[in-house]
């Protein structure tokens, strides 16, 4: 049985570049252009969409990390660069993504020392960088503007902002010429809200990337899949305010009760198994960047993607 | 019995042993603020005890007072049993204070219809000759003077038991008052002589905060005397629900008293200025929402307030004004307004009528807005309705600085875009007390205008201004210095006020886009937007179009209705015809039960927004603020 897939969408998914290379005046060895969809992505017999980006997600205090990963990944995780390396070269992630968790140390002050983590990585490892920064009002300024300033040029993607707090990051973003994670609680109206927000001090739409939130599989992440669907039909239907790529870090997952309480002998498969369950699902909704945190659940998805690409020629449909 | 005596006015009232002073005073006319309804919920029943013996647990309720306070003899009436004899000092702010009422509605020239109406005749007594019966003599010589036809007329026993005396005393002239009512005509009243000059009606606003009367001449078609005052109900509970609380927990009598003596003092100061007598009152129309309804006719309005909320009656109702205690003519009638549910009463029904909505082909858009606000769109054909909580912020309450339009509310407010000094206006000129709901309207959408708040209402707290400041993390915006304040307070709004306040104006909002999605129409088919109420009187309307709080339509399509209840009860007590019709157009609209709408929720999120999360609804909105920013740069 074949589907009429001609839903008669005008609007096209804005597109952002995450990256600089030499040529672009950064040091990256490859630069992405994420989004630019025009229907949803892995349907026969529709334009194919481009595979979703895999980001690995890495922090600079692993005393706020799941144990699962720091049992995984071992001594590496006690070297925000060697990690970042493994990400790049061993990993073989697309993305790395940078968890400032150092400062959530209670009276965190030591702002100096989040530049020196930001330009150490952008050394360690050539790809592309998602920076997740403070999440405390009173030193977010401080840490954005310090992560922006090291990582001029390089275009990176700085999360995360709220509708509560964006003043600060938009500020850096704007002047170090970096895109944002714009996170809204399951919700499209307040999707779009925030994006008008930002807009409205001057971001610019192809420097916003939508963070739906995204609920663990089992744990709400209908909801974060339903608002997904809404989000992204509202932009194919030509809303430009929603019109942006999505990045999706289903984080909760580590820590859920079934994979928290899990076996010991089998926790890894489970936390995998959950977190590929969780990003497969949020890549059929739309997600252009799918976030993990389990090294092997990279390649369990890249297998999957590869696998449910699609070719745009109406020739391959039986 | 005990005598309490009421400072500093000296009201004297004689109370059994263990009545509470706040009963006691009820029965002493004083108006006390009661927002919980006398339960010891909301502490505002603060009165002092200079003398004698009472009962107050000031453990229990100690939380409402500072120690000196309590030293003073401090306690809450509702909650005090009186023992002996006492002398209750009650301060100002316990007594409910002077309102901006609204009384004047739109004017309208009104199609003048009375169904009361009184024939002057003068009989030939009977003789042996022609013996007839003094009714027949009576019927036959009304149908004479242009009355109704003598068979049509149908005369109660009351009436009949005085005609023998009346028309020998009078040596057989006399006046008869004919009624049109439901089964047809009712003779209500014989008086000796011609009093056909003295027929008045009663046209009565019913509210839960107010009570209005205007009294109508209806032999001239003349207003000839307005009064209003407030519900007395309030004493036993600010808000509906407090009332039939109270209702359920001390029975519904003493709420069915205060209701009717409100309408009563209303009446009666009204027939004072215009130097008429009760008497000569034989009609009495009231348009009030559904429980004060039920509640001025002794109905227990208690199942109306639980799921699945029905109402016990919603058609019009006519009944003798006697049997529910009006001071009218013993044998008046009453006319009640009818209702579509628990939610939109009789009084919104006063509004459509008042507006005309129900007669045109055009789409009309009626909102009333109060603590709890109802919506009605639709023309002649067709109407929807609903109504919610709009949550106390645009009435002042869950404000910091919020108040009621009382004296000294800011009610007008501009913000210079380049210095952020406001500009405002108070109720009666005198030093600012606080903010009033339009005063609040006029804040959101100057505060939006200069860039001060974001569209979530959220204060920019980088801007370098004395007035925009933090306290204790939480920003707000200084209205007014303390010195330049009757309170010696800086008159501040917070972030939190804000958001109260679009929490507010969102599930207004989010129902007129309800009801239009319902209807299947856009904002552009609407071509007038009604604000009844006294809220809609002083508000303005390009703010409150500003800040989203209604559908955007040209300026000039957005009418006040202003007391659009007490106008459609004016109509209807002058028009026999219109109340006919009453019936059906409250059959007619159909009730949409937010609750029950899962769009609902999802409108009232991108509602929370200023204007609005689409700001294509918003077109020329959206072009002011973008020009507003432009200039701020």
């Amino acid at each position: 049985m074949t589907h009429d897939l001609s839903f008669g969408w005008t609007g096209t998914i804005g597109e952002v570049t995450l990256g600089a290379t030499r040529d672009d005046g950064g040091t990256r060895s490859t630069s992405y252009r994420i989004g630019g969809g025009t229907t949803l992505p892995f349907l026969k017999n529709a334009p194919a969409s481009p595979t979703p980006l895999i980001a690995f997600e890495i922090c600079d205090n692993p005393d706020f990390w799941s144990p699962i990963i720091r049992n995984y990944c071992g001594d590496l995780v006690n070297s925000t660069t060697d990690w970042a390396k493994a990400a790049t070269s061993d990993y073989q992630a697309d993305l790395v993504k940078l968890h400032l968790t150092s400062t959530k140390v209670r009276n965190f002050s030591d702002i100096a020392s989040v530049q020196k983590t930001v330009e150490a990585v952008l050394s360690a490892t050539s790809l592309p960088l998602i920076i997740e920064g403070s999440n405390e009002p009173k030193i977010d300024s401080e840490v954005f503007l310090k992560c922006g300033e090291a990582g001029e040029g390089e275009r990176l993607l700085l999360g995360t902002a709220e509708a509560g707090r964006y003043r600060s990051i938009a500020a850096a973003a704007l002047a170090y010429n970096h895109s944002i994670i714009a996170q809204s609680p399951i919700d499209i109206n307040l999707a779009k809200q925030l994006n008008i927000l930002l807009r409205e001090i001057g971001v610019q739409r192809d420097h916003i990337v939508i963070d739906p939130y995204t609920g663990s599989l089992g744990y709400g992440f209908e909801y974060s899949y339903s608002a997904m669907e809404r989000i992204r039909f509202s932009a194919l239907k030509g809303d430009t305010d929603l019109a942006m790529p999505m990045i999706c870090s289903a984080a909760d997952t580590l820590t859920i009760k079934e994979v928290r309480e899990a076996d010991p002998a089998s926790i890894d498969d489970v936390a995998v198994a959950w977190e590929f369950y969780t990003g497969v699902a949020a890549a059929v909704a739309g997600a252009e960047i799918i976030c993990v945190r389990h090294p092997k659940t990279i390649g369990l998805l890249r297998e999957a993607f590869a696998g449910m690409k699609t070719s745009s020629t109406a020739a391959e449909v039986p | 019995m005990r005598t309490v005596t009421f400072l500093p006015s000296y009201r004297k009232i004689e109370v059994v042993r263990g009545t509470t002073i706040l009963d006691a005073a009820q029965r002493a006319g004083l108006n006390m603020n009661v927002v919980c309804g006398g339960q010891g919920k909301c502490g505002k029943c603060v009165v002092y005890i200079q003398s004698g013996k009472t009962e107050f647990d000031a453990q229990k309720y100690g939380r409402f007072f500072t120690a000196e306070e309590l030293s003073k003899g401090a306690c809450l009436a509702c909650e005090t049993l009186v023992q002996g004899d006492l002398q209750v000092m009650v301060p100002e702010s316990t007594l409910i204070q002077e309102q901006k009422i609204l009384i004047e509605g739109e004017d309208n020239p009104i199609d003048f219809r009375p169904s009361v109406k009184k024939y002057f005749v003068e009989l030939h007594p009977p003789t042996l000759g022609d013996p007839s019966p003094d009714l027949s003599r009576l019927l036959w010589g009304i149908q004479k003077s242009g009355g109704p036809e003598a068979e049509k007329m149908y005369v109660p026993l009351e009436v009949l038991r005085e005609i023998p005396s009346i028309l020998r005393h009078s040596d057989w002239k006399v006046t008869a008052t004919i009624g049109l009512v439901p089964g047809g005509y009712r003779c209500i009243d014989l008086q000796e002589n011609d009093t056909s000059g003295r027929v008045y009606g009663a046209a009565v606003d019913l509210g839960s905060t107010t009570v209005v009367v205007y009294l109508w001449d209806l032999v001239s078609g003349k207003v000839v005397g307005v009064a209003s005052n407030y519900n007395k109900q309030i004493s036993c509970g600010e808000d509906i629900l407090a009332r039939v609380n109270y209702a359920r927990k001390n029975g519904l009598t003493r709420l069915q008293t205060l209701a009717t003596e409100s309408i009563n003092s209303a009446i009666t100061s009204a027939c004072n200025t215009a130097g008429i007598d009760r008497d000569d009152i034989y009609e009495v129309v009231v348009a009030g929402n559904t429980v004060m309804t039920h509640m001025l006719l002794g109905i227990d309005p208690a199942y109306m307030i639980a799921e699945p909320y029905v109402p016990v009656v919603r058609r019009a109702l006519s009944v003798a004004a006697s049997r529910i205690g009006i001071a009218c003519n013993p044998n008046g009638g009453l006319f009640a307004f009818p209702a579509v549910s628990d939610f939109i009463g009789g009084d919104i029904i006063a509004d459509i009528l008042a507006c005309g909505m129900a007669e045109r082909d055009e789409i009309s858009l009626l909102i009333d807005i109060g603590t709890n606000f109802e919506v009605v769109l639709g023309n002649k054909e067709w109407m929807f309705s609903c109504a919610g909580a709009a949550g106390p912020a645009l009435e002042g309450g869950e404000v910091l600085f919020g108040m009621r339009a009382n004296p000294g509310a800011i009610e007008k407010i501009t913000i210079d875009a380049g210095t952020l000094n406001p500009k405002f206006t108070t109720i009666n000129n005198i030093k600012p007390r606080g903010i009033c709901g339009s005063g609040l309207i006029d804040l959101l959408a100057e505060l939006l205008e200069t860039c001060v708040i974001d569209r979530t209402g959220r204060i920019n707290t980088e801007i370098d201004n004395p007035r925009i400041r933090k306290i204790n993390h939480f920003p707000e915006f200084v209205i007014a210095w303390a010195k330049e304040t009757d309170i010696n307070k800086d008159i501040v709004i917070t972030e939190n006020d804000i958001k109260n306040l679009i929490m507010s104006k969102a599930s207004i909002h989010a129902a007129c886009v309800t009801l239009m999605k319902e209807a299947g129409i856009s904002r552009h088919e609407i071509s007038t937007i009604y604000f009844a109420g006294a809220f809609g009187n002083y508000l303005d309307k390009k703010n409150a179009t500003t800040i989203g709080l209604i559908p955007e339509i040209e300026i000039n399509q957005i009418h006040n209705l202003g007391n659009g209840a007490v106008v459609g009860a004016n109509i209807a007590l002058v028009n026999r015809r219109v109340r006919k019709q009453l019936d059906e157009i409250a059959h007619k609209i159909g009730y949409i039960e937010l609750n029950a709408e899962n769009a609902f929720m999802d409108e009232y999120t991108s509602s929370s927004f200023l204007p609005h999360t689409d700001l294509t609804l918003f077109p020329e909105v959206q072009k002011m603020l973008e020009t507003c920013r432009l200039r701020k740069g």
